[in-house]
């Protein structure tokens, strides 16, 4: 695969990342509500057990953060390729060909995302009208349920500019790859898991283990004689 | 009626086959096939015999059909017992800071050292230690990696036996609690989290303790395997335990709270999350460590979120088609032990794992496996913990053993024939432990069952 620079003057290039600057920010919105749910349990648990007084409402209010966590990152996960899929067999294709499944892939997705945008919005709108609300304290839940279907509003601008993404790997499959999602190979999962690991664990670290070890090992044997 | 609802669910379970093949993502796979499914189960129905063809079948199930479908990822996902999911997530990540993995190694290593095979035993040990605050296999694999390989290289272990007994140890986090595949699967059947975590925690510590045993045996027939061994005394030994403290008060937080029922396991998990956050804090994890480990908690949030709706929508149809309930009824007639059926699906697994990643193989089949496995009389949380044992299975197998890539990936020094080769005494004692399961099904029941009495 072609990992030469793409175009710099492509307005599709220039889109896909502008895009992505949202997709990000999105994202950050969903892990700072996965970050503020963890505070919320920690809380509760102190409330309860210490000072014997739950805090009003909490389950109400985690259940109701459970679509930000997996809605608003929707469109991010889909442009890192962070789903799951089999790649087996799409991966033994080369060149326009594999770039046609993946066209095909993209295609099927939008359906499906239309289909689900439409769905979750007359959902979210028949909890609008109703004034439907959550059973503890009575939050309102529409907010909630808008969410998801903004979520999939973001996931079909990523799969919109995708679209166009694979139209132009159709026509030039050999070129530069941009603006479509690239699912890394196992090889390339393996490897970032290992710099993560490198990053967690310095080089420094493991000498020093290492001589904790001898260290240890030579005053056991010290001992001995 | 144009069609059997029956007939729609085979096509339906056809064309998902396809779309996975040619690579869609399987939530997306899933839930268009289950959406389009409702859509056409809902308007064949409707339309009126000889007067109505397809078409209009379509458009009179394409409301309702949409309807249902549109009410699922809020309906099936704003659950409070889904939140524990992000919390166990979060752990695995900030785990990799809490500097956990180099205490449990240190103390497994004076205590277990002196053994033929110590430093592998050792390394096992400390796997399942660590394990206990992450859940996350490949993780585990990579950190030890980096800990352990080169301590066994210099005590003269063959590398490959060294790359294996990390790829293995690494396998455990999927088991011990906190997993989270385990809650996927109990989310999907409708299970107790808490019974099926706790369910995990003999199963797991069993395992290591047979893949302990088995390095054991190896060094003891063939020394040349491993290095010479380090003694402490007990002195060092009970010091040692001192290094262990944060991974301890973690597994007392999650174990405890979840089998006293002081805590739901979201807290318990948010409690053990915010132990490790400190411990983390206190060992330097930088704002761009602590950052990148929390927009990938949400990524990975998002990853399984998708899946599980996608799927549900799938088990929507699939429970109007009656697919499910009719292949039950095929092979509960079949005059069948029904111990052979348990052994197809579990070749099965070890087929499909080797072209699937964990998560898209058991999503996929639990909706047709799942009724299957109850009908013959087995334990849903049992099956849970055979099932993932399985996929630990496929883990360190090739062709995607994606825990040997990983090991391969941190020492590129190994080759990844070699750690290939130094897994398969792994893979016969994972088979041995399943066949252990079967048999005594009480091991993996006894804790959850102590829970609820």
């Amino acid at each position: 695969m072609n990992t030469a620079d793409p175009p710099a003057d492509s307005m599709l290039l220039k889109i896909d990342l502008a895009y992505h600057r949202l997709e990000k920010a999105l994202n950050y919105v969903a892990a700072t509500f996965l970050f503020s749910l963890m505070l919320l349990a920690c809380a509760e648990v102190v409330a309860r057990k210490l000072f014997n007084s739950p805090i009003h409402g909490q389950a109400d209010l985690v259940e109701i953060a459970i679509p930000t966590m997996g809605f608003f990152g929707l469109a991010y996960c889909q442009r890192v390729a962070g789903h799951v899929r089999m790649e087996i067999v799409v991966n033994m294709l080369k060149g326009r060909a594999f770039w046609l499944f993946e066209f095909i892939s993209n295609l099927a997705t939008i359906i499906i995302c239309g289909l689900m945008i439409y769905g979750s919005y007359y959902h979210f709108l028949r909890a609008y009208e109703i004034g439907d609300s959550t059973m503890d304290v009575e939050l309102p839940i529409w907010p909630a349920k808008l969410i998801i279907t903004i979520g999939f509003c973001m996931l079909m601008g990523r799969l919109i500019i995708s679209f166009f993404g694979y139209i132009q790997m159709l026509q030039n499959p050999n070129g530069p790859v941009y603006a479509v999602p690239r699912s890394p190979d196992i090889e390339e999962i393996a490897e970032a898991e290992a710099m993560a690991a490198r990053d967690a664990i310095s080089d420094e670290d493991v000498e020093e283990e290492l001589e904790r070890e001898s260290r240890i090992g030579s005053r056991q044997n010290g001992e001995r004689r | 009626m144009l069609i059997e609802p029956l007939t729609l669910g085979i096509a339906g379970v056809a064309v998902l086959a396809v779309l996975v093949v040619i690579g869609m993502h399987v939530a997306y796979a899933g839930a268009l096939v289950g959406l389009l499914g409702l859509v056409m189960s809902i308007g064949i129905t409707r339309v009126i015999p000889g007067e109505g063809g397809w078409i209009d079948a379509f458009l009179l199930g394409f409301e309702p059909g949409i309807g249902i479908a549109g009410t699922i990822p809020f309906e099936e996902l704003a659950h409070y017992s889904l939140s524990v999911l992000p919390m166990f997530i979060l752990i695995g990540y900030m785990a990799f800071h809490a500097r956990l993995t180099q205490g449990a190694f240190y103390c497994m290593r004076m205590w277990f050292g002196g053994m033929p095979g110590g430093l592998g035993v050792a390394t096992v040990f400390a796997t399942a230690a660590f394990a206990a605050v992450s859940g996350a296999s490949t993780a585990t694999a990579a950190v030890f990696s980096r800990i352990a390989i080169p301590e066994m290289l210099k005590y003269g272990y063959k590398p490959g036996f060294a790359a294996g007994v990390v790829a293995a140890g690494g396998t455990l986090a999927s088991l011990i609690p906190p997993s989270g595949i385990l809650v996927i699967y109990a989310i999907i059947v409708e299970e107790s989290v808490g019974r099926l975590l706790l369910a995990g925690f003999i199963p797991g510590i069993l395992s290591a303790i047979i893949y302990a045993a088995s390095i054991w045996v190896r060094v003891k027939l063939k020394p040349s395997l491993a290095g010479p061994t380090l003694r402490a005394d007990w002195g060092t030994k009970f010091k040692s335990l001192g290094q262990m403290w944060g991974i301890v008060a973690v597994v007392c937080i999650i174990m405890g709270g979840i089998y006293t029922g002081w805590m739901t396991p979201t807290e318990s998990g948010a409690v053990g999350a915010f132990v490790i956050f400190c411990l983390a804090l206190a060992h330097g994890m930088t704002w761009n460590q602590f950052l990148h480990g929390l927009t990938e908690s949400a990524r990975t949030s998002v990853m399984i979120i998708t899946i599980i709706w996608g799927i549900l929508i799938l088990v929507r149809f699939l429970g109007f088609s009656q697919l499910p309930a009719e292949i039950e009824a095929l092979v509960t007639g079949l005059d069948m032990n029904r111990y052979w059926i348990l052994l197809v699906i579990l070749l099965m697994y070890g087929v499909l794992g080797m072209f699937m990643d964990a998560i898209g193989m058991l999503l996929l089949t639990l909706p047709l496996v799942q009724p299957i496995v109850l009908s013959l009389g087995f334990d849903a949380v049992w099956f849970g913990i055979i099932v993932v044992k399985m996929v630990e299975i496929c883990l360190i197998t090739p062709p995607i053993g994606m825990n040997c890539f990983v090991v391969a990936g941190v020492r590129p020094d190994i080759p990844l024939l070699d750690i290939f080769k130094g897994i398969w005494w792994f893979f016969i004692c994972d088979v041995l432990t399943v066949a252990l399961f079967v048999a005594f099904p009480g091991i993996v029941l006894w804790l959850p069952n102590q829970m609820f009495n």
